[in-house]
């Protein structure tokens, strides 16, 4: 059965950039801003300069790190029970994360999000059905920033059942996460069944910071899922070129991976990246441009070459407000990541170039992603979808929609999507002419009122707020504000 | 305790939603032999059942083709509970008696049918002439059936023409009193309607229904 899948580069040309990968990692190494990590770099066989803090990686060392790393990584929901596989050709679609604004629903003003404005987000997220992953989405302001990030999960986890893509700005971050994942799941549950996976992004080009390798190490040791992201940036903190960007993101990638390996074998990584294309004209670092299709097409076709599971940044849009052009290039980067079949294609809700989150948009990104996903299914031929018989039996001039065929089939053959106005034009008329953008948002003040997410027991809810209060205390909090 | 009618009508009712003929037609049956009033039967679980189903469609939560479905299991079910009702004296009151066809010169079906069905779903007989209906064929069908509403369907510029040609052979047939008349199909408009001397015009499916319940004054 052909499904539909695109490869951007020849099996010639994924080896010639493993290759080289493997030259700049040896040759040029990478700068790792954090002692520990060097230090263990330095035991494992890399030739590290303490005094610059750069490590040359060299090829065996890559290699093993290859052999340890997972092919499948498994993200579970809240209740431990039901669970995403991060492996193969699954497409899930991510909210994106740690938007600094947040546009409101009613007024579509840009502005700083407060913290209900995130547990509305998880609200939203939590029913719409081709979204499966939710992610701290916006770093809320009626929080103190320093502890923002363990904060933005608390929020989501009390308002969202699904997984969560996550990220520590600290360096507490990722076992202060560990300890609100052991309110919720159990702590012999952390590294077994979490439902958080974590975000680390190297520097381009070519450094590691100080916060995210202690992270990525924390996650290593908890067993918490990372996703790796470079973020090359075509001619500004990357070559201007593709083949050059994908080079440099892979050895960024590849020297995380080691990371993370070396602190313990066997930790879930995904090889995941966040590409954007620095505009000559405006000076600005753009993420809808159609060639971050091609270079996360390009990086999940070296992650499937490696047998690691992928994801890209390919949903969002540079746009400043929920139209066509938001519209247009969550499309383009939901269809190249379907069939790419990259496994995290994150971005959901997102506009201003990874700085905005929008609920409006997040609605249309359902129906984008529902869209992509029926079309990575492909065509079903057999006996009973060709329909011969059928076509027999209705005959020259008949009418298929009589026949029984049609009834079991049209259903399944078919998105159908939510917000997509496939009417005639005079229903439309009459149910008040509306543009996409204010279906979308009727539909999600809908979600808002009517929609109630799965509660967290109540003996879980209050040992979670029993966690957080106790970090909030750290920095001289006593009480948890009320969401 | 259920008594055996309530639960023959509740499934009878379900089978009409479901379109299952098969079932429809089991339990209709069944439905006599149990000596269940026959008009009951017609009234809150066939016609019922495809009126609750429109209402879903309506709704945007059920198909056209459930509709359609819906309708022709009526129909069978209805055909085996004439003959009961008939005997004990009494007979199925309808909304309204509506004749359709689709105009001579065209073989579009879709449209035709699906109108037919929504009006059906929505309690009202209806008497599907076909495709390609001389206008000699719709003055005939007035005379036989005596409808409240004659319905004509055009999908193209070259046959809507006979629209206007039909209903000039039945006002000549001095007919033109005794129905209301109503054409559609995607190249008509209001406008063609007002100038062929039509009584009322329909853009879509829907439409359809409200404008033949405007013309017969019902609700």
């Amino acid at each position: 059965m052909a499904r539909p899948r695109i490869e951007v580069l020849d099996s010639e040309e994924v080896m010639e950039i493993h290759v080289r990968s493997l030259n700049i990692l040896s040759r040029v190494g990478v700068k790792v801003d954090h002692g520990e990590a060097l230090k263990m770099l330095h035991n494992i066989g890399a030739d590290v300069d303490f005094t610059k803090g750069i490590a040359r990686i060299p090829e065996y060392i890559v290699r093993e790190a290859l052999k340890r790393a997972p092919n499948c990584v498994r993200l579970y929901h809240r209740d431990g029970k039901q669970y995403i596989e991060l492996c193969g050709w699954n497409t899930y679609f991510v909210v994106g994360s740690a938007a600094y604004y947040y546009m409101d629903l009613r007024t579509g003003e840009v502005r700083r999000p407060l913290s209900k404005d995130l547990a509305d987000v998880a609200k939203v997220t939590d029913y719409l059905p081709n979204t499966h992953i939710m992610s701290t989405a916006v770093v809320p302001a009626d929080i103190p920033e320093i502890l923002a990030d363990r904060w933005r999960m608390y929020v989501v986890a009390k308002s969202c059942s699904k997984p969560i893509d996550t990220g520590a700005f600290t360096m507490e971050g990722v076992p202060d996460a560990a300890k609100l994942m052991a309110a919720v799941i159990g702590e012999e549950n952390i590294g077994r069944k979490p439902f958080m996976i974590f975000a680390a992004c190297s520097s381009p080009p070519l450094k590691w910071s100080a916060l995210t390798v202690q992270n990525l190490m924390d996650c290593a040791r908890y067993g918490i899922p990372a996703h790796i992201i470079p973020m090359p940036q075509t001619s500004g903190t990357a070559p201007a070129t593709l083949a050059g960007a994908i080079l440099q993101a892979n050895a960024e990638f590849l020297a995380g991976l080691v990371i993370a390996q070396f602190t313990k074998p066997g930790a879930p990584i995904v090889y995941s990246g966040s590409p954007t294309v620095f505009d000559q004209r405006f000076a600005t670092s753009c993420t809808g441009y159609i060639e971050v299709g091609l270079i996360s097409a390009a990086t999940s076709q070296l992650a499937k070459f490696y047998g690691i599971p992928s994801g890209s940044y390919t949903v969002v849009s540079d746009a400043k407000v929920v139209d066509a052009q938001s519209s247009l290039e969550a499309s383009f980067g939901a269809l190249v990541s379907v069939l790419a079949g990259i496994n995290m294609a994150i971005g959901s809700g997102m506009l201003l170039e990874e700085n905005c989150i929008s609920l409006v948009k997040l609605a249309i990104d359902d129906d984008i992603a529902g869209s992509a996903l029926r079309f990575a299914r492909g065509i079903d031929v057999d006996a009973e979808t060709i329909a011969e018989r059928v076509i027999e039996e209705v005959g020259p001039g008949g009418l298929f929609l009589k026949h029984r065929h049609t009834r079991e089939w049209w259903r399944k053959e078919h998105f159908i999507p939510k917000l997509l106005d496939k009417r005639t034009t005079d229903m439309w008329r009459k149910s008040g002419s509306k543009d996409l953008s204010t279906v979308a948002r009727e539909y999600v003040e809908k979600i808002l009122k009517e929609h109630t997410p799965e509660p967290l027991p109540p003996d879980v809810e209050k040992s979670l707020s029993e966690v957080m209060l106790g970090i909030a205390r750290r920095y001289g909090m006593e009480k948890l504000p009320e969401v | 305790m259920v008594s055996t009618k309530e639960v023959l009508l509740k499934e009878l009712r379900e089978a009409t939603i479901n379109g299952d003929s098969d079932e429809v037609v089991k339990l209709a049956k069944k439905i006599i032999e149990a000596g269940i009033d026959p008009l009951e039967a017609v009234e809150k679980a066939l016609v019922a059942g495809v009126l609750e189903l429109g209402d879903r469609w309506i709704n945007g939560e059920a198909f056209i083709s459930d509709i359609i479905a819906a309708a022709d299991a009526m129909k069978l079910g209805l055909s085996i509970l004439k003959g009961e009702i008939a005997k004990r004296g009494g007979s199925i009151s309808y909304r309204g008696r509506i004749v359709i066809g689709t105009v001579e010169g065209d073989i579009h079906d879709i449209g035709k049918s699906i109108v037919a069905s929504l009006w059906e779903a929505s309690g009202f007989e209806v008497i599907d002439l076909g495709i390609d209906v001389p206008p000699s064929k719709f003055v005939e069908a007035i005379k036989q059936y005596s409808p409240d509403i004659v319905g004509m369907s055009a999908l193209m510029t070259t046959t809507m023409l006979k629209q206007r040609e039909t209903i000039e052979a039945i006002k000549q047939a001095g007919l033109r009193d005794r129905v209301k008349i109503v054409v559609g199909g995607a190249p008509t408009t209001e406008e063609w309607a007002r100038e062929i001397g039509a009584d009322g015009w329909a853009p879509d499916a829907i439409s359809a229904v409200e404008l033949v319940k405007k013309l017969l004054n019902i609700r």
